[in-house]
């Protein structure tokens, strides 16, 4: 297949499942601004945080208040995370490779960005917000479950798992981050409501009811930590996506380098004593897988989408 | 039963007035399924009665369905405006248009005559040129050709072919002649949409099929695969063949796709080849490069290979045309083939046929006035009231004068024109178009349209069954083109003979 067309396919996935995430992060937000004393509410500028989006959302000169920063993250065109924006260049990479997908997939990520083009013209007041969000989570979900119920499992479909789950992993560990350093702190203020607030972090990763599945046990932070990190049956879970990652590296042509980092970026996910993290290491820890899902995205990138004249 | 009665005949109240051909005018025109008012032409019957069953509004449905098809079909074209495409569904009127099959064969004759010719004249022009040695031919018309490309001189492409894949535009006039407007050989488009509306009348008007044998038209992917591969220099058993496309911005984008993925062939950007230094092409792949045989290019010439065109163009592969001079790759069409598109040469071709094949032209040419031709740009300048003058060096009808819809101070500007500038314009009787019933606002009204039909020149020959049928769906209006109101219609080839 045409290396440009992998690397359009694997775009397309990745922004497809960063505007789930992204739809659910807002979700998940809304809900514990819903549930926390005003005191203790986390503000809304730790969806920018989470996000990455700071410096664009600096460029913006607003306040990080409620309204501006749901408009920001849903609908804002200038906001290249936004889920807008994410929806839009997802619709761009599938124009150009229609071809090599079932006609139906065309048919619902376009009639996905309509809706967004008209709903984007609101800031998502209170009201619907639920309703919309869940919308454009249902919206993705069946994309993917039609991508996996009704296309070859072919080259094609391996660099879209590969966009998926490259991109499930970083939004796994940056919701990691940000929940950790403001959760493992010793902050007696949030002491009452730290089990809302990890739960939330496990809500925004859709992780809740599979961790209290598995886990058995109450909410407790090094638990959770474990499960988001190295559960190897939650496909959120870093450990997990890891493994698939591994995985279409091996149903690929010319993937040796690729699957070495893979690898030994899952080995050293894995070897690590998460009890003895805390604070800064485990900070710097989360920094070091980020480093090395880039490191993937690169060694792919230059196995099989920049082709260079012989 | 006698509830049933009344049942039936309150149906037919509420389905409102039945389509009633006696009130059809075909005028002054030929029209091509009706010979005079409430007669159908011998191979329209069939297609006519059934139509004639149905009421207004259940064929106004039937419209409405094949529009909804060919939405769901995803079946659109691109319009530029203002800096944005626009993708549009695609028009299509259900009511089929219907040649005889015999009067058929005869057309295809004509077609294949012309292309063999035309492609000896652009093999004639690139390398011996015999045809201006033997005085048949000015060297003058080529040398001020913008479609002659001198880097093409002395090259010799497989089967001597350089027009591999022909449009020629047909039109009817009023004595049911059939003329040739015009040839398209560069990158003519609008197959996948006479592939397309086919599918679509198969879905909405499936009973009319049962009752006449009509000729398929779905081949023509396999076809043009076959005549690409048979352009191969490698010999191998499944030579690589890839439609190069400009990108999703170009109109034609949709065509390029569809005609990609029918045939099983790749559809690459000018940033998937890359020309080695063994001249050969290569198009990048997952698994590395891979050798190229055979490019469908729908590029323009001058887009082709910034090393000898465009500098500025970033839509072909530089390279590329070295690649071709070598015979490491084949071309279709063969860059320079469009210097045989030229309007001035088009009144050359009924000559050209004679020279190379020494055959009169089957099908023929409509009379037309060359204005460097002292005679001839008289007779224009007398009756350019009547007449429609074209630039002799553009394609899609920029700076055309149409005299019945033009003013008085319109013909004397283009009179000062023409004294100007005689080489730069031809011009040409206005034709009576023929028409076709189509409906329009829930009625069937006579509209005017042309036929483009394809052919292809490889190893073999072969001529699509019918073609591109494009309609004016404005009133009275000779443009069919679908930027400026143009729909299209289903074309049948219909055998009468063996049913």
């Amino acid at each position: 297949m045409l290396a440009r067309v992998a690397e359009r396919l694997y775009w397309f996935a990745r922004y497809v499942e960063r505007t789930e995430n992204t739809a659910r992060l807002l979700l998940v937000q809304h809900q514990l601004v819903l549930d926390l004393p005003a005191a203790i509410q986390p503000g809304w500028g730790v969806m920018i945080d989470v996000l990455g989006a700071g410096e664009d959302f600096a460029r913006s000169k607003l306040k990080p208040t409620e309204k501006n920063v749901v408009a920001f993250v849903f609908g804002d065109k200038s906001n290249p995370g936004s889920i807008m924006s994410c929806i839009t260049y997802a619709r761009e990479n599938i124009r150009t490779t229609r071809e090599v997908m079932p006609s139906e997939l065309w048919e619902r990520i376009n009639s996905l960005y309509l809706s967004l083009v008209q709903r984007a013209r609101s800031d998502l007041p209170r009201s619907n917000r639920h309703a919309v969000l869940n919308d454009v989570i249902q919206r993705c979900q069946q994309i993917t479950g039609l991508l996996s119920g009704c296309m070859n499992h072919d080259d094609a479909y391996q660099f879209i798992v590969l966009g998926r789950n490259l991109e499930r992993a970083d939004m796994s560990t940056r919701i990691i981050d940000v929940g950790s350093a403001q959760l493992l702190g010793d902050d007696d203020e949030t002491q009452p409501y730290r089990n809302a607030l990890w739960i939330s972090v496990l809500k925004s990763l859709s992780a809740y009811q599979m961790y209290r599945l598995n886990v058995r046990r109450n909410v407790k932070s090094h638990d959770v930590l474990a499960f988001l990190l190295h559960s190897a049956v939650f496909p959120r879970a870093v450990a997990h996506t890891l493994h698939e990652i591994q995985n279409c590296c091996v149903n690929l042509p010319n993937h040796k380098a690729a699957l070495a980092v893979a690898k030994s970026s899952r080995e050293h996910l894995l070897q690590v004593d998460l009890a003895g993290l805390r604070g800064d290491a485990l900070h710097q820890f989360i920094d070091d897988i980020q480093l090395n899902l880039d490191q993937i995205h690169q060694q792919a990138a230059q196995t099989w989408f920049r082709i260079q004249a012989a | 039963m006698n509830n049933d009665k009344k049942a039936t005949t309150a149906k037919k109240a509420a389905a409102g007035p039945m389509v009633n051909w006696g009130n059809y005018q075909p005028g002054a025109f030929y029209d091509e399924l009706i010979s005079s008012p409430g007669n159908a032409r011998a191979v329209a019957r069939g297609v006519v009665n059934a139509i004639g069953k149905f009421s207004e509004k259940q064929l106004a449905s039937k419209q409405r369905a094949a529009e909804q098809a060919i939405q769901e079909m995803g079946i659109s074209f691109t319009v530029y405006s203002e800096g944005e495409n626009i993708d549009r569904s695609w028009p299509m009127d259900i009511i089929p248009r219907i040649i005889p099959m015999k009067e058929w064969r005869k057309v295809e004759q004509g077609l294949i005559q012309r292309l063999t010719a035309l492609n000896m004249f652009i093999n004639d022009v690139y390398n011996e040129q015999n045809i201006i040695k033997d005085g048949i031919f000015p060297a003058s018309i080529i040398e001020s050709s913008k479609d002659f490309l001198k880097p093409c001189m002395g090259i010799k492409p497989i089967h001597g072919v350089w027009a591999h894949i022909c449009g020629s535009d047909l039109v009817r006039d009023k004595d049911g002649t059939i003329y040739v407007l015009e040839d398209n050989l560069r990158v003519p488009s609008g197959v996948s949409y006479m592939l397309e509306n086919r599918a679509v009348t198969k879905r909405v008007l499936p009973q009319l099929f049962s009752k006449h044998n009509i000729l398929p038209v779905d081949d023509y992917p396999s076809q043009l695969y076959d005549m690409l591969a048979s352009l191969s220099p490698r010999k191998v058993q499944n030579p690589e063949v890839v439609v190069l496309t400009p990108g999703i911005h170009n109109s034609a984008y949709f065509e390029h796709a569809y005609l990609a993925q029918r045939m099983g062939a790749e559809l690459v950007e000018g940033g998937d080849l890359v020309v080695g230094d063994d001249d050969c092409v290569y198009m990048k792949t997952i698994a590395g490069l891979e050798r190229v045989d055979v490019i469908y290019r729908r590029v323009n010439d001058d887009f082709l290979d910034p090393e000898v065109f465009r500098p500025d163009s970033c839509l072909g592969v530089p390279g590329l045309f070295r690649a071709w001079k070598a015979g490491k790759v084949s071309l279709a069409n063969a860059p320079g083939a469009g210097v045989a598109d030229d309007k001035v040469v088009y009144t050359y071709v009924p000559q050209i046929i004679k020279y190379y094949l020494d055959e009169e032209p089957i099908l023929p040419n409509v009379p037309s006035y060359l204005c460097v031709n002292d005679e001839h740009r008289e007779y224009v300048l007398a009756n350019i009231e009547s007449m429609v003058v074209k630039p002799a060096n553009e394609s899609g009808g920029y700076g055309m004068l149409v005299g019945p819809a033009s003013s008085k101070e319109e013909c004397n500007k283009f009179r000062e024109l023409i004294k100007k500038n005689p080489r730069n314009y031809m011009a040409q009787p206005t034709l009576s178009l023929s028409t076709a019933p189509t409906l329009c606002g829930g009625k069937i009204e006579p509209r005017h349209l042309d036929l483009r039909p394809f052919i292809l020149q490889g190893e073999k020959h072969y001529v699509t069954a019918g073609g591109l049928t494009r309609v004016a769906l404005r009133k009275g209006s000779l443009v069919v083109n679908s930027s400026q109101g143009g729909g299209s219609k289903d074309t049948w080839i219909i055998d009468t003979e063996s049913e």
